[in-house]
């Protein structure tokens, strides 16, 4: 969609976020309560189909579309699973498939699935929103070959994991689980797991930019020794330190998902993805420590929000490869190149080879 | 939420810019390994006036500015895809480093059309080179507190005062020079001027202030009632504080704020040989992410100074961040190379690359604006204060 429509959709959807999707809502999933209402409203807003194009009766935006919505729901912590099914839709429609309503999440990371004949089987661990997704989507390897396939959830088993953000997700298993859907997949499994932490990234970056809005708003208005504590230096640094490092995740994350669109869904942005996972990720930690810092006791509680977003960024650092898992295979890639090989790689957003 | 937006579009630099790194690249690849120079990593502080004139005779200095003072024309990005190539390949451009970043242009904004004329062709020949005389024993962070005093004298000025940390004024031709002009030193802002001061004037002397890692980049300028002629200004008296604000902005979000020791990222890569244990090479990995995501930030940056706006909260965001990075390297490189270099003997060599990194690092986050200021201008962006 051009510069115009997707300024405007992102508007109406971070005004909608901020009126349907507060503190209550967030607060309740994480005591078991699906926001079915919330999900029916996003679902009529064709959100979830934002990357489908129009003749498989999508929105009809791009990737880079896609997440661009994903960084205001990053920003607004929505507790449903809108990443995990818009990207599994689009991987669908780009597969030839029809995206059916009703919540979706992503199987992915698992090395160990197999399929034989239209029976799944294997297990993975930390699938977000397993227990509440009506269904799971998967790319499957074998002798070369990815396959996209569709499972029910009523037919796999899930082991509640809930994350440490409060939200249900869980381990699925599948044991011989018939598959409901099954077709050669536009992407390999690897680039299905790059895709889902280009998603991570850009929700990170959203999430990020949250924090800092929310630490500079309370240090502004938190009065200690008769002023706002904004006016201590002390405070002003530690958060314009804040203000790196959630810049760098904004620009980390934006630059992937940019690469990502341009260079296509099948390998676009590949590098990028990896080093803007491995960024954020490595961020997490220091964007949780300062703003928590800045905010005092206050900022503990689980009444206040911020938790909503800290946990949330501890959470998604780990999602879809850590900055361990990313940062292992970047560096594992120019060390192969060698030294010399380093710079024109950098200078290319790509692998060093 | 009132704060404004952090924002990095990011920025693809066009392609003519992109056609000139190759140019650069092949260039740097035929005549580095001929040059001797007095760093085996050389940077942007490391002299070569040999370098500098082959650069300049490339039409690679002043790149910008117009042709009838020797210039390019060529755009802003390509000056920025150069700048990058120089530093991603450990070239000695610490002879013209300072007049083609900032004294050139500052006299193309601010100079007299002789001070042009006389001065501008000569830096992108390479054989012209500048020195900043902002700094004093009393005036660091604080800039607008300089003692330096130019007295109006028939014909010119009659300079009395200090500089200190003054790079290269031993080797260097002209130093640009804020001085007090008029009203006193409590006045701040008021009565500062900017003058053109050739290094060979007498009652100049210079002398070596030799840093921690036993360098001689510093020194001491002394001015004993050295006359300075009256076509020495730089642009109005009175102006000088305006004058040097629009020059420290040069100093800020280029790629020399993260890059400056890039080698030991390269070395690193070298002696922990091609298949490193998986752990070690995350590490690598982060701190290539890191370099990356620095990159693209300062892209992002020069993007929107092509695009005509000023990003100065995200352009000191850059070197806060680009600085601590670069402090941050050489610790963990070397913890690495300790545990998991191939060999003794890259170890050994490795350590040594380390321990210079590690000893020029303090100084990253000092110079062009210390952290604490930069912070400052953020929490200022953030409306802190």
């Amino acid at each position: 969609m051009d510069r115009e429509t997707r300024d405007m959709l992102l508007e109406t959807a971070g005004r909608f976020f901020t009126e349907r999707s507060g503190k209550e809502v967030v607060n309740g999933v994480e005591k078991g309560v699906w926001p079915a209402d919330l999900w029916k409203a996003i679902e009529e807003m064709g959100l979830p189909l934002i990357a489908v194009p129009e003749a498989q009766e999508g929105v009809g935006g791009t990737l880079a579309d896609l997440m661009a919505l994903l960084r205001v729901a990053g920003e607004h912590a929505v507790p449903t699973p809108l990443a995990e099914t818009a990207l599994a839709n689009l991987l669908i429609a780009a597969s030839g498939g029809k995206p059916a309503s009703g919540p979706s999440t992503l199987a992915l990371g698992g090395d160990s699935l197999s399929l034989q004949g239209n029976r799944l089987t294997g297990r993975v661990s930390r699938v977000p929103f397993a227990s509440v997704a009506d269904r799971f989507v998967a790319v499957v390897t074998a002798s070369g070959k990815s396959t996209l396939v569709v499972v029910a959830r009523d037919e796999a088993s899930v082991e509640e994991d809930p994350s440490h953000a409060g939200e249900p997700h869980g381990t699925v298993i599948f044991d011989g689980t018939p598959v409901e859907f099954a077709t050669p997949s536009a992407v390999s499994a690897d680039r299905a797991l790059e895709l889902a932490a280009l998603m991570r990234t850009m929700q990170m970056a959203g999430a990020a930019d949250k924090v800092l809005a929310t630490a500079v708003e309370y240090c502004k208005q938190r009065v200690q020794f008769g002023r706002p504590i904004s006016n201590f230096q002390a405070i002003q640094h530690m958060l314009a330190e804040l203000a790196s490092c959630v810049a760098a995740m904004i620009a980390s994350a934006e630059t992937a998902s940019r690469d990502a669109d341009e260079g296509g869904l099948e390998n676009g942005g590949s590098f990028s993805i990896a080093a803007a996972k491995t960024q954020c990720s490595d961020f997490a930690h220091r964007v949780a420590a300062i703003s928590h810092q800045s905010m005092g006791a206050m900022g503990f509680t689980h009444e206040h929000i911020l938790h909503h977003y800290t946990r949330r960024l501890w959470v998604w650092r780990r999602d879809f490869g850590s900055e361990a898992f990313w940062g292992e295979k970047i560096g594992h890639a120019f060390a192969k190149a060698g030294g010399d090989a380093m710079w024109p790689a950098l200078t290319e957003s790509r692998y060093a080879a | 939420m009132s704060i404004p937006k952090l924002e990095f579009p990011p920025f693809h630099l066009p392609d003519e810019a992109e056609a000139l790194r190759g140019e650069v690249r092949a260039f740097l690849k035929g005549i580095l390994p001929g040059l001797k120079t007095e760093d085996r990593f050389a940077s942007w502080n490391t002299p070569s006036p040999e370098f500098s004139r082959a650069l300049g005779a490339k039409g690679w200095l002043g790149i910008t500015w117009p042709k009838k003072y020797g210039g390019g024309e060529r755009t802003f990005l390509d000056r920025y895809v150069v700048t990058e190539e120089l530093l991603g390949n450990s070239a000695p451009a610490g002879s013209h480093w300072v007049a083609d970043r900032q004294s050139g242009p500052l006299l193309l904004k601010f100079g007299s059309e002789a001070q042009r004329q006389a001065i501008l062709p000569r830096i992108t020949r390479g054989e012209c080179y500048f020195s900043i005389g902002m700094s004093e024993p009393d005036s660091g962070s604080d800039l607008a507190s300089v003692r330096t005093r130019a007295e109006p004298v028939p014909g010119g000025f009659r300079v009395n005062g200090t500089k200190v940390w003054t790079s290269g004024a031993h080797r260097n031709h002209y130093c640009i020079t804020l001085v007090r002009t008029s009203g006193q030193h409590g006045d701040r802002h008021k009565g500062l001027s900017q003058l053109l001061v050739d290094l060979k004037t007498p009652g100049v002397t210079i002398r070596p202030i030799i840093n921690l890692a036993g360098r001689h980049d510093w020194n001491e300028v002394t001015f004993s009632d050295a006359f300075v002629p009256e076509d020495c200004l730089i642009g109005n008296e009175g102006d000088g504080w305006l004058q040097v604000t629009s020059e420290l902005a040069f100093e800020r979000s280029g790629p020399e704020r993260f890059m400056q020791n890039v080698y030991v990222l390269r070395e690193l890569i070298r002696v922990l040989g091609r298949q490193p244990a998986k752990r070690t090479s995350a590490i690598v990995g982060r701190l290539i992410a890191r370099l990356w995501t620095l990159r693209q930030m300062s892209t992002a940056v020069a993007g929107m100074m092509q695009g005509g706006k000023s990003p100065a909260i995200e352009a000191s965001l850059v070197k806060d961040l680009g600085t601590i990075y670069e402090q941050d390297l050489p610790e963990i490189a070397r913890t690495l190379a300790e545990s998991d270099a191939t060999t003794e003997d890259d170890l050994a060599d490795f350590l040594d690359i380390a321990q210079y990194a590690t000893m020029m690092a303090p100084s990253y986050t000092i110079q062009g604006g210390t952290t604490q200021v930069l912070r400052g201008i953020v929490a200022r962006g953030l409306g802190l204060r």
